[in-house]
């Protein structure tokens, strides 16, 4: 299974390497046909980097190589949270949305404690306003 | 040479009052700032420099010398208590750190990291004060050559760092150095893969990337493993045993030749303009490694790790005034504050600086030292302070740091966009993290990818297809023959 992970991946890198210098360096990038190094040169060595280290990983796996057990599904909820809540920055500012962020990543966390839920949808937003905006003198997102 | 007088003088002004208040408001500002990530000792100098206006000159320098000086100890902090470098340099204090803090030792991680980082920045600060112009003479000999020299050899040394998988060592410094060559290139300034986006002209912001894979992923793992448990952030075991949570002379002492060897690494980078603290702490740390007759215990709350890696990054920051006061070049983006705080007390750095203004250069020596000495006082109390906030819930401790990632990296990289991008890569952090590829050398290679290819450029220009010109450059051949050897050790060392 290990090794399936590491041929998976392996295989993930060349089709990425192949995409690299075939269609995203082509596109992406504009010719110039001078100088000692082109715009395109790094990118295309660094793409065949890619896609030959990903095959060997492909055909020689890692000995001893795990999967390392991460917590997908609630880590890739908290990222949807921050992703949203990044949006409702952008469109209503730090210091109105930033309570509600911290108000829903505490839930989600478990904490139900009024106490501590108060100081951190309250009190650390209102110190880190008072930190950069009074004292530093800077504009928050 | 100067006169004794002049000498005395100099630091007979860094040692009054009003400079001691000035220089130690300095070192708790940076100390605290640093420890918040995103924002660290350059930008709280920058935001610190419109303060200084009503200031007298060797005040004005000697606080903002506080601040930074504080901002490198105050970057390892969150590195070691929650895994979540504030500052790509503190990434490599964090691999040691942070498992020692979590076997419920976080005094000694801590302390283990102030006492290096002071070590380091006095040595270096020693060294600017005494040999700082035959340095930066030397300094100036490194031209494009040499410096693609240094980066090979800096790879060669962090190739150390590759784990039980080379393809997949080597697949993370190409995605690295692939993320680096985002925005203009450095011969032609032609865009590069910036899809529409103007906001990545200049390359994607190294403070959203670092924050992004470092500290955000590392929350991400850790408010995910949260199943509804809460907890102290970071847990003081009560050992029973007080070594456990300090640091005997017999341990500070026994790290002394991965300081010095830290310290060294630090200077000589720190003296060469454009390289920077990062590239140092992990050369430090590899070889810190390599040489290590137990390399096993690295990775694992080694104090040689955290020295190795705070000496190294500390040393940086006295090492970057040596070109600046010798010869008015600027050899990172902190040392070009301190020349626009010159300049703004009406003082012009060059050459002539230590002739026309001796009595207040020894005075910001003297300031430098009085600096390091309250570091080590402020160090002491301050890091029991973060120590007891860390130990709140964590379900205060994440969404707070969270919010700070966000004002940060937002304060430093240019608004949502750059927090935009700050998420964007704690998801492919977290993912690395997942594969077993490694974080730590994507974000070297995302770090050294520029240089390496500008001096490159620059060097093919220089060299003009004629291989043999190397041999007017014996300087950088050597760095190349070493970079060889060190690869050489690496291989023998990964087969016993």
């Amino acid at each position: 299974m290990n090794n399936m992970t590491d041929r998976l991946c392996g295989l993930f890198f060349v089709l990425f390497g192949l995409m690299l210098f075939f269609y995203l360096i082509p596109t992406q990038i504009e010719t110039v046909d001078y100088g000692a190094i082109r715009p395109k040169t790094m990118p295309q060595i660094l793409a065949v980097i890619i896609g030959v280290f990903g095959f060997i990983l492909m055909v020689k796996p890692a000995d001893g190589s795990n999967l390392q057990p991460m917590p997908w599904g609630r880590s890739s909820l908290i990222v949807a949270v921050l992703s949203g809540g990044l949006w409702l920055i952008s469109l209503f500012g730090f210091i109105f949305m930033a309570p509600f962020l911290a108000l829903v990543l505490m839930v989600i966390m478990g904490e139900r404690r009024p106490l501590w839920l108060g100081l951190g949808v309250v009190g650390m937003p209102a110190l880190i306003w008072f930190a950069v905006t009074i004292l530093l003198e800077r504009p928050l997102p | 040479m100067p006169e004794l007088s002049i000498v005395l003088a100099g630091l007979a002004d860094a040692f009054t009052l009003t400079n001691l208040f000035f220089v130690f408001i300095g070192v708790v500002l940076g100390q605290f700032v640093g420890a918040v990530p995103g924002i660290g000792p350059v930008m709280a100098m920058a935001i610190a420099i419109p303060f200084t206006f009503g200031l007298d000159a060797l005040v004005a320098i000697g606080f903002l010398m506080g601040v930074n000086k504080g901002g490198l100890v105050g970057g390892a902090i969150p590195a070691i208590l929650m895994n979540t470098p504030g500052t790509p340099d503190a990434a490599a204090t964090a691999l040691d750190g942070y498992p020692l803090a979590m076997q419920g030792k976080p005094f000694k991680a801590t302390k283990m990291a102030l006492f290096s980082s002071i070590t380091g920045d006095t040595f270096s600060d020693l060294v600017l004060i005494t040999v700082s112009a035959p340095l930066a003479v030397l300094a100036l000999r490194m031209g494009p050559v040499e410096v693609m020299g240094l980066i090979i050899l800096a790879f060669c040394v962090i190739a150390g760092l590759i784990g039980n998988s080379v393809s997949k060592g080597i697949i993370a410094a190409a995605l690295g150095m692939l993320a680096a060559t985002v925005g203009t290139d450095p011969q032609h300034a032609t865009p590069r893969f910036y899809f529409g986006y103007f906001e990545i002209y200049d390359g994607l912001p190294l403070a959203a990337v670092a924050i992004g894979m470092l500290a955000i992923s590392e929350i991400l793992r850790r408010m995910g493993e949260n199943a509804g448990v809460i907890k102290a952030g970071i847990a003081i075991r009560d050992t029973g045993n007080p070594a456990d949570q300090r640091i005997s002379w017999a341990e500070y002492w026994s790290c002394r030749y991965t300081m010095l060897r830290g310290t060294i690494i630090g200077t000589i980078l720190g003296a060469l303009p454009g390289i920077g603290s990062t590239a140092a702490a992990f050369m430090s740390y590899a070889g810190a490694r390599q040489a290590s007759s137990e390399p096993e215990t690295y990775g694992k709350g080694s104090l040689h790790g955290i020295a190795a890696s705070e000496s190294a990054n500390s040393a940086v920051m006295g090492a970057n005034l040596i070109p600046l006061l010798t010869l008015g070049i600027p050899g990172s983006v902190g040392a070009a504050l301190i020349i626009s705080a010159f300049m703004i007390h009406g003082i012009q750095p060059g050459p002539l600086l230590f002739e026309k203004q001796g009595q207040l250069i020894y005075g910001l020596f003297g300031s430098m030292i009085l600096a390091n000495m309250l570091n080590l006082l402020v160090g002491q109390i301050g890091m029991r302070f973060w120590i007891k906030v860390v130990s709140a819930p964590e379900t205060i401790i994440f969404p707070t740091a969270l919010l700070l990632c966000f004002v940060g990296v937002s304060l430093a990289s240019g608004g949502i966009f750059g927090i935009a991008i700050m998420l964007i890569f704690a998801v492919l952090g977290f993912v690395m993290n997942a594969l077993g590829i490694s974080v730590v050398i994507f974000i070297i290679a995302f770090f050294l990818g520029p240089r390496l290819e500008e001096s490159l450029s620059q060097t093919l220009a220089l060299l003009n297809g004629d291989v043999w010109a190397l041999l007017n450059y014996p300087i950088a051949l050597a760095l190349v023959a070493m970079s060889a050897v060190t690869l050489v050790m690496i291989r023998r060392k990964s087969r016993t």
